[in-house]
């Protein structure tokens, strides 16, 4: 693979941080500035972005159809978000989602010692056998990840709830808790803070088959070949362990998101964002 | 590699199908609607007795016509220790009208406002015998490490002679409701069933009903 080479620092690597700053500020408490144009307080209801597409046993076609509506907002932002990764790669997960921000964010201020390295699960099988058990439980009757264990109801939560005695009760109660777990051990306390994100987000999952299927249409992360010398130093720094060095770095599609960081470490600017010729 | 992921592949549905398929049993979600005429929660909610506290996250639409003021209250016997928070913007922008919850009212509800309300309840303890709930003067015996409560000298005896009888006794079972009336009229313009279950019938206890 080849990218278009391109060594002028763009706006989304000088100003990544805070735009992910900016995703917190206007979706997360104490604002929740976008939920308010809807009545609502956090992603639960009318943007919730993980329910409608989870079919229950039961659900009849029609019920299945008035969950689209219920969540309409959910439904737009998981849409848009597919389209814009066809065309642009994963922005929304590297830049703007809040949730996964959150826990990046986070991971900044945990001490390097204390962090735990999950690049040794290949994430891709593990992501979609996740997210195998997240649209096929439900359908069977037997049960369901989707309410259970949500990132996107846990960190506006975590959030909320030093605000508000209702973002506090989320945490009284033994499903609280491990939510809670699971984000501070797979975000706030992984290498990169994105573990969540590569391997139990099904938002994360969709959006990373956009992200494989537009490689040939849209912009990527790509290395060329000619300048990487295999040096590793992306692959020390890249958080969803989507880089392969052998004799030469190779970007994986379907774990990658733009974050950029491999382009900035690449000694020999070797990576770049742009038009990959396959 | 290959047989890495796949290996990975298994342990992933494994460890997902096993957390899809536990049942919470301290919590619980309905879904509802407030009518005037009386709504009702698309499911009961069902948890497993024997908890110290329980959750209960009730959301409702309100269905045109309705508009009132509404009163929410856990009915059930023996009385239960509940709070209940209802979910709105830490800092309301005013961009939208928002219902105010105070002394457990819901003020100005009006047609599809959508609300969202955790319910805190933490359940008595009870006598095993009688089944009165625990309070002031009740006596306290230790056995099968766990301490018991008893209203009187003669349900502590009947329990030490057959302890068995009355395994279970001593936790909250059976039909709750988080109820909502029209402070007005007074009619009911939501009901949540919620379930306390036993032991060995916990199949559905704290599942999330949708």
């Amino acid at each position: 693979m080849q990218a278009d080479t391109n060594t002028k620092k763009s706006f989304f690597v000088r100003y990544r941080l805070l735009i992910m700053l900016l995703g917190i500020a206007v979706f997360l408490p104490p604002l929740s500035l976008l939920f308010q144009f809807t009545q609502d307080s956090n992603f639960c209801g009318t943007w919730c972005p993980r329910m409608f597409f989870s079919w229950r046993s039961g659900t009849t076609a029609g019920e299945f159809l008035l969950g689209f509506l219920r969540s309409y907002m959910g439904v737009a932002l998981v849409l848009g978000v597919l389209a814009s990764t066809f065309f642009l790669g994963r922005y929304w997960c590297s830049h703007l989602c809040p949730v996964g921000g959150s826990m990046e964010a986070a991971s900044r201020l945990v001490p390097r010692r204390l962090k735990i390295n999950y690049s040794g699960i290949p994430a891709p099988p593990f992501r979609y056998g996740y997210l195998a058990v997240y649209l096929i439980a439900p359908a069977l009757g037997i049960g369901s990840l989707c309410c259970n264990y949500c990132n996107f109801a846990t960190i506006p939560r975590l959030f909320g709830a030093s605000f508000s005695q209702a973002d506090m009760a989320y945490f009284l109660r033994n499903a609280g808790l491990i939510n809670l777990g699971l984000v501070a051990v797979m975000g706030f306390f992984a290498k990169g803070g994105r573990a969540y994100c590569n391997l139990l987000c099904p938002i994360g999952a969709l959006d990373a088959l956009s992200n494989r299927l537009g490689i040939r249409v849209g912009k990527r992360l790509g290395v060329s070949g000619s300048k990487c010398n295999g040096c590793g130093a992306c692959a020390k720094v890249c958080p969803t362990w989507s880089i392969d060095v052998g004799e030469k770095a190779e970007i994986d599609q379907l774990s990658c998101m733009p974050c950029r960081l491999c382009e900035e470490a690449c000694p020999k600017e070797a990576i770049a964002y742009g038009k990959i010729n396959a | 590699m290959k047989t890495k992921g796949i290996i990975f592949f298994i342990l992933a549905v494994a460890v997902s199908t096993a957390g899809a398929t536990y049942r919470w049993a301290d919590s619980g979600h309905s879904i509802g609607l407030i009518k005037a005429s009386g709504g009702q929660a698309r499911h009961p909610s069902y948890l497993e007795s024997g908890k110290d506290r329980y959750m209960l996250i009730a959301t409702a639409t309100v269905i045109p016509p309705y508009k009132g003021d509404v009163r929410v209250v856990l009915e059930g016997r023996p009385v239960m220790d509940y709070e209940i928070y209802a979910s709105a913007p830490v800092a309301d922008l005013g961009i939208r009208r928002w219902p105010k919850f105070e002394n457990n009212i819901l003020y100005g509800l009006k047609p599809k406002d959508r609300v969202a309300l955790w319910v805190l309840m933490r359940p008595p303890v009870l006598d095993p015998v009688c089944g009165m709930a625990k309070g002031e003067g009740f006596l306290k015996h230790s056995g099968n490490g766990r301490d018991y409560y008893f209203c009187s000298e003669a349900c502590l005896s009947a329990f030490k002679k057959e302890p068995g009888r009355y395994e279970g006794g001593d936790r909250v079972t059976g039909k709750y409701a988080l109820a909502l009336y029209d402070t007005l009229s007074g009619k009911s313009v939501l009901n949540v069933p919620v379930i306390f279950k036993g032991g060995g019938e916990t199949k559905d206890a704290g599942g999330h009903q949708h």
